[in-house]
């Protein structure tokens, strides 16, 4: 692995040489999306998959970084992606997580974040908007590393 | 001549493997023998646990596998490796065991407590029952059983405990808590008989205080403060940590949502909090006045 220096969410790291050792299962992974859209601006907070749901909100990167990002996280859940360092209007991002919790009543919430400083402003949106919702549910941060492994697992 | 020898060698080794097998099969049989019957026959192994902070010694029941007590507690690979091999020379000091691996349904993380948040609601109820368990001395020693009105705090503190304790919170793990797992393993029954427990002993002493019967009163109370203390311990330590691993994300936002019904449905924490609130005030100016005498 070879870094140069600058801000970890861009820093230059090369994991060429890390490479996949272990052949993967021959067997292709079927997706487990179960909706459209994801983006967090797209998506109506109260649509129907989101009722009473375990939801995931994933920073950006998240599914490219983890290889069983499909069968381990995304089954069974619904989604919405962001990246909170280069998304805009960030705001209606909080009143749209307000709506699961009051609105669309969802069951849990689990943020999924990188290990780059910046992402964790994904966790601070969704606690922002927990402090500010009168219905409350289980929050829980996972923090995932460059390279997909689970580095972090909390209740906030 | 030479055939005989290597057929003698060859039962040798036959016996040798047969013994190794036998004691696996002992050793299995150990992991699979409630927990009170082997530290009955082998004293030593209650201390071996109690040096992992696996309180057995003192449990009433006792009826834990000793492999499932491996489980819930959630020893490292280090530690359970550590504690069965000292187990397995106790058991059988002249040889050396192979010990099998305790299969586990979740994965080992760190010994750190974390609780969900239905999990931490249950932990926050028990500081307020706490805090209750730490005043029965105190009302013991002031309790003046024929005064008028000397018994109310008897009488209170059982409703506290019906109220709040039981019909409050026994009552979400009993009826709720409980329904995610199976009811006949035996961390969950140890459970539910120390719920009987604490029952009986309660009736007894409302049955005591009616008779003005002060020595019938201070026995079940006391009863009651050794049993809630331990069975808190074991709960906040042991079981949710050990529920909280093996529930999954759908079921932790399940059980929050059926707690906050129960709360929003029976709203009774404000009113006694402010009864234990009352009861500390009440009894620190107890000791304060006995101090300055």
């Amino acid at each position: 692995m070879r870094a140069f220096e600058g801000c970890p969410s861009s820093r230059t790291i090369d994991f060429r040489e890390e490479g996949t050792k272990e052949e993967s299962p021959a067997a292709k992974v079927k997706s487990e999306l179960r909706q459209w859209p994801i983006q967090l601006h797209l998506i109506s907070p109260t649509a129907p998959y989101y009722q009473g749901t375990d939801v995931l909100l994933t920073a950006d990167c998240v599914a490219y970084a983890m290889g069983s990002f499909h069968p381990d996280y995304l089954k069974g859940k619904s989604i919405a992606i962001a990246c909170p360092k280069l998304d805009e209007g960030q705001e209606v991002y909080v009143e749209k997580i307000k709506s699961w919790f009051g609105e669309a009543k969802i069951n849990t919430l689990t943020v999924l974040t990188m290990q780059v400083p910046c992402c964790m402003g994904l966790v601070h949106l969704a606690k922002e908007a927990l402090i500010n919702s009168k219905r409350k549910v289980p929050l829980k941060s996972i923090v995932v590393s460059l390279q997909g492994e689970i580095l972090s697992e909390e209740w906030v | 001549m030479e055939q005989s020898r290597a057929e003698a060698v060859y039962s040798f080794i036959k016996r040798l493997k047969n013994d190794e097998y036998e004691r696996g099969r002992e050793m299995d049989q150990y992991l699979n023998t409630p927990i009170k019957e082997l530290i009955t026959k082998f004293p030593k192994v209650g201390e071996i646990l109690e040096e992992y902070e696996i309180g057995c010694v003192p449990c009433h029941v006792g009826s834990c596998l000793l492999k499932d007590i491996i489980e819930v507690h959630n020893l490292s690979e280090k530690e359970e490796k550590e504690v069965m091999v000292r187990i397995s020379k106790i058991i059988d000091p002249d040889k050396v065991i192979s010990i099998p691996v305790v299969e586990r349904k979740s994965k080992i993380k760190s010994r750190e407590i974390h609780y969900s948040p239905p999990m931490r609601k249950l932990v926050d109820e028990h500081a307020l029952i706490k805090r209750w368990i730490a005043l029965i001395p105190e009302i013991l020693k002031h309790l003046e059983v024929e005064l008028e009105g000397g018994l109310w705090v008897i009488y209170d503190g059982a409703d506290f405990i019906r109220s709040y304790a039981d019909r409050f919170h026994h009552a979400k793990e009993e009826d709720i808590l409980f329904e995610y797992f199976d009811r006949n393993l035996d961390i969950i029954k140890t459970m539910l008989e120390d719920h009987e427990k604490g029952r009986t002993h309660v009736k007894a002493l409302i049955e005591s205080a009616d008779k003005k019967d002060i020595m019938g009163i201070s026995q079940h109370l006391l009863a009651y403060h050794d049993l809630l203390s331990e069975h808190i311990k074991k709960e906040d330590e042991i079981l949710y940590p050990w529920m909280d691993r093996n529930l999954s994300m759908t079921q932790v936002g399940q059980l929050y949502s059926r707690f906050n019904e129960v709360d929003e449905r029976s709203d009774i924490t404000e009113k006694y909090k402010k009864f234990i609130l009352n009861l500390e005030e009440k009894y620190q100016r107890k000791e304060i006045k006995n101090e300055s005498i």
